[in-house]
């Protein structure tokens, strides 16, 4: 009679194939079983001892009975040598770090949720990310199983930390992102506790796997409660993590005083007063020598962020605009920061694989009000031009950094565009007007006293003798801003004050005085949150409003959905002016 | 009307010697050793040329169905087992020649069903080992709780004698009471979970599992 079917089940021991239960191989395991049992005067029937239950599921399960049996099934793939139960671990692995990477994307970035094709994109584009680190993880793993003594709870301690890992992405990333988290984040507890758990699961099933096919042992019992506790857990954290940064109510406008001021705010970027080359600027230094002077050590970082920083009086951890460009899923209507790990990724090989594109900085990213949004909710009429992640706010009339270098070739006509922006909206006698000059950082690789610097710093000079004599003259208040994103070690950032006819004098300030400093000036009550305070001494005396408010609140604006083309112009403009590479 | 087949062979005074099968004098008893005998072979000849002839089913998988049922009868089967069954003795017989003899008395005639019908279903491998472990667990189920209702089972309800194994080795002897019908539940579980990745699909099956864990008879 042939044996090429499969006739008795398997039996403990084979190798994945099914073996007749009475072949050859099998009859000899009985026999020696058998002789075994008969060496320790056990097992037989009549009026011997019984078997103890612990030792007949034992020897059951030897027989290919009981579990033994069916993880047999179960670890089928794995018992024949292919390790394949880590594949799920591994898809599942990456799945649960995609959705929470995911999630915490969500919760950051308001609006991005509205769009489903933006979140397929993303969340297959995090998973194609994920899937190298799980299985490199999974290699771990394979290594661990294989020399595992105790494969029962280092299985379980594997499934543990898939499920922690994914919690930490969701949790971490959500913190790292955003100030203050929504609510509405611990939504994405439901699927992200799902995904840890199915990926806990895997994992330890696929260790466990791996482990019995070299050392045969198995789990005593099941504990199946574990991976259910450690969402629980995980979700409770995030409650309780979330909760303590819940997003506050809307703060109500502040009120303006009468003692304020109108106030021109001038932004110099690249004016390196401190650099040995800046013999140009001789003229520029001994002008804004006749005003008060703050200073503050300059630090190196993307010209969005240094200038947002002073603008917001926030650092880059609460308004958020850090770099020039950001990644933008498929449908997406704004841009994104990587969340946890997945920087490199998402910026070099995303664009690669069309999933994700590259979306310069826009005023959506920023999470703070500038000073001129703020005086523009008190209800004080204001201009910004040319600043960085500016964009449309009730009550300002907004000329963004995008339209300011759309039209310029080199940093000459970029400031000359930003200073006639700023002529031309200034006649309606706004009581904030600002603008931002970036000609001299555009410049910056020009070598010191080439014509070009010469005619940008000359540009600058005549702008703010201009500024200096309507100061002077009682107009209004000036505020000039001197620095440099691309700082050398030791040089200082500077905001000189011209308000009306005040003794030259020079202090030392912080960066996030700046924007309280401004808005004080211009009678808006300064945020007890914010964690600079108005600098007096710069000021004429009792210029200053000396009331606070609670907070500005953050700053929520309907998402601009800007269309992908003028995106990619504005990328290739700030490529054109060396911004980017 | 292979399992038919088994239960008048094994009632017959060379095997059993059994003398009620369900609820009835055994077969035997009625018409003769005999006419028993023949009634066993033509159960067995008729159960293959049904099999022979079952239609919509591919020559290929009859065959192989053919291959099962032979196996589960033969000398790889209930022959095999029943040789060992009367040939045993029963002062030394361990658990694994306990399992031996009714693996293939009792097991081998499961496993051979389901597979039969999940052969003639177009099953794939994978599904044929989830189906062979279930039967292998839920025949020794089967057979344990038939050692149980030996030792304490009402003959009248049964429909057989009872105690007939009392003098001869068994699971519940082997084991004791209690923990046997603990084993019955935990092969009962392994069956079921066995069944588990067939989903909706098992569910006679896994309601087959449950009657055996619930029968009286």
């Amino acid at each position: 009679m042939s044996r090429a079917g499969p006739p008795l089940p398997p039996a403990a021991g084979g190798n994945g194939g099914s073996p007749p239960a009475d072949s050859s191989v099998g009859r000899d395991r009985r026999s020696h079983l058998a002789e075994r049992a008969a060496d320790r005067g056990e097992g037989a029937a009549g009026a011997r001892t019984p078997l103890s239950l612990d030792e007949a599921r034992r020897r059951l399960r030897e027989l290919g009975y009981l579990n033994g049996g069916v993880e047999r099934f179960v670890f089928r793939r794995a018992f024949a040598g292919r390790g394949g139960l880590f594949l799920p671990a591994i898809l599942l692995g990456a799945f649960a770090a995609a959705v929470a990477s995911l999630a915490a994307v969500e919760t950051a970035e308001a609006g991005f949720g509205d769009s489903a094709t933006a979140v397929l994109a993303l969340l297959v584009h995090l998973f194609l990310a994920d899937l190298v680190a799980a299985a490199l993880l999974a290699l771990a793993l394979l290594f661990i199983a294989d020399r595992s003594r105790s494969p029962a709870g280092a299985a379980t301690a594997a499934g543990l930390c898939a499920a922690g890992l994914a919690f930490f992405l969701w949790i971490g990333g959500a913190y790292g992102l955003s100030h203050d988290i929504p609510a509405r984040a611990l939504l994405w507890g439901a699927p992200v506790g799902l995904a840890a758990l199915l990926a806990a699961r895997s994992v330890r099933s696929g260790f466990l796997a791996r482990a019995y096919a070299h050392s045969r042992v198995l789990p005593s019992r099941r504990r199946p409660r574990v991976f259910f506790a450690a969402a629980v857990a995980g979700i409770l954290l995030a409650v309780a993590i979330f909760t303590s940064r819940a997003r506050p109510s809307p703060a109500p406008p502040p009120l303006p005083s009468p003692r304020g001021s109108a106030v021109a705010v001038v932004a110099v970027d690249g004016l390196a007063l401190d650099s040995a080359a800046a013999d140009g600027l001789s003229g520029v230094r001994e002008l804004l020598a006749t005003g008060a002077t703050g200073w503050w050590p300059a630090t190196q970082a993307s010209p969005p962020e240094v200038w947002t920083d002073l603008a917001t009086g926030e650092p880059a951890s609460r308004h958020a605009v850090r770099a020039l460009a950001r990644v933008r899923p498929r449908g997406s209507p704004l841009g994104l920061r990587p969340p946890l790990g997945t920087a490199w990724y998402l910026r070099r090989l995303g664009p690669a694989l069309r999933l994700v594109s590259s979306a310069p900085v826009s005023a959506s990213d920023r999470r703070s009000l500038a000073f001129w949004e703020v005086a523009a909710s008190a209800g004080l009429p204001s201009v910004a031009v040319g600043w960085w992640a500016s964009g449309p706010w009730p009550g300002v009339e907004v000329v963004g950094n995008e339209e300011v270098l759309a039209g310029a070739s080199d940093g000459i006509s970029a400031d000359r565009r930003a200073i006639d922006a700023l002529r031309l909206r200034r006649r309606g006698g706004p009581q904030v007007a600002t603008v931002y000059l970036p000609g001299l950082d555009i410049l910056r690789g020009d070598p010191a006293g080439s014509e070009r610097r010469r005619q940008a710093i000359e540009q600058v000079h005549r702008f703010l003798e201009d500024e200096v004599s309507r100061a002077v003259a009682g107009e209004e208040t000036l505020v000039v801003l001197a620095g440099d994103s691309h700082a050398a070690p030791f040089s200082l950032g500077r905001m000189v004050v011209f308000d009306g006819r005040q003794p030259v004098k020079t202090l030392r300030i912080r960066p996030e005085d700046v924007a309280p400093s401004i808005l004080a000036r211009a009678g808006v009550p300064v945020a007890a949150d914010l964690p600079g305070r108005p600098v007096a001494a710069l000021f004429r005396p009792g210029g200053l409003e000396g009331g606070t408010v609670a907070t500005y609140g953050p700053r929520v604006a309907p998402v601009g959905s800007r269309a992908a083309a003028t995106d990619r112009e504005y990328l290739e403009k700030l490529k054109s002016l060396g911004y980017l590479r | 009307m292979l399992h038919a087949a088994s239960l008048v062979l094994d009632d017959l005074p060379s095997m059993d010697n059994a003398r009620r099968r369900r609820g009835r004098p055994a077969l035997h008893l009625v018409h003769g050793i005999a006419t028993a005998e023949l009634a066993a072979v033509a159960l067995i000849a008729r159960a293959f040329e049904l099999v022979a002839q079952a239609p919509r089913t591919p020559a290929g998988t009859r065959a192989q169905i053919v291959e099962e049922l032979s196996r589960a009868i033969g000398s790889e089967g209930c022959c095999a087992g029943q040789a060992a069954d009367l040939a045993a003795d029963p002062s030394s017989l361990t658990l694994e020649d306990l399992e031996a003899i009714h693996s293939r008395k009792t097991g081998a005639l499961f496993v051979a069903a389901v597979r039969g019908g999940a052969l003639a279903g177009g099953a794939r491998e994978q599904t044929l080992e989830a189906l062979t472990l279930y039967a292998r667990n839920l025949g020794l189920a089967f057979q344990i709780t038939d050692d149980l209702l030996d030792l304490s089972g009402d003959p009248e309800r049964m429909g057989k004698d009872t105690r007939r194994d009392a003098h001869r080795a068994n699971f519940a002897t082997l084991f004791g009471e209690g923990p046997s019908r603990r084993l019955v539940e935990e092969l009962l579980e392994a069956s079921l979970a066995a069944l588990a990745p067939l989903g909706k699909k098992a569910a006679v099956l896994a309601d087959l599992a449950r009657v055996v864990r619930d029968r009286k008879r």
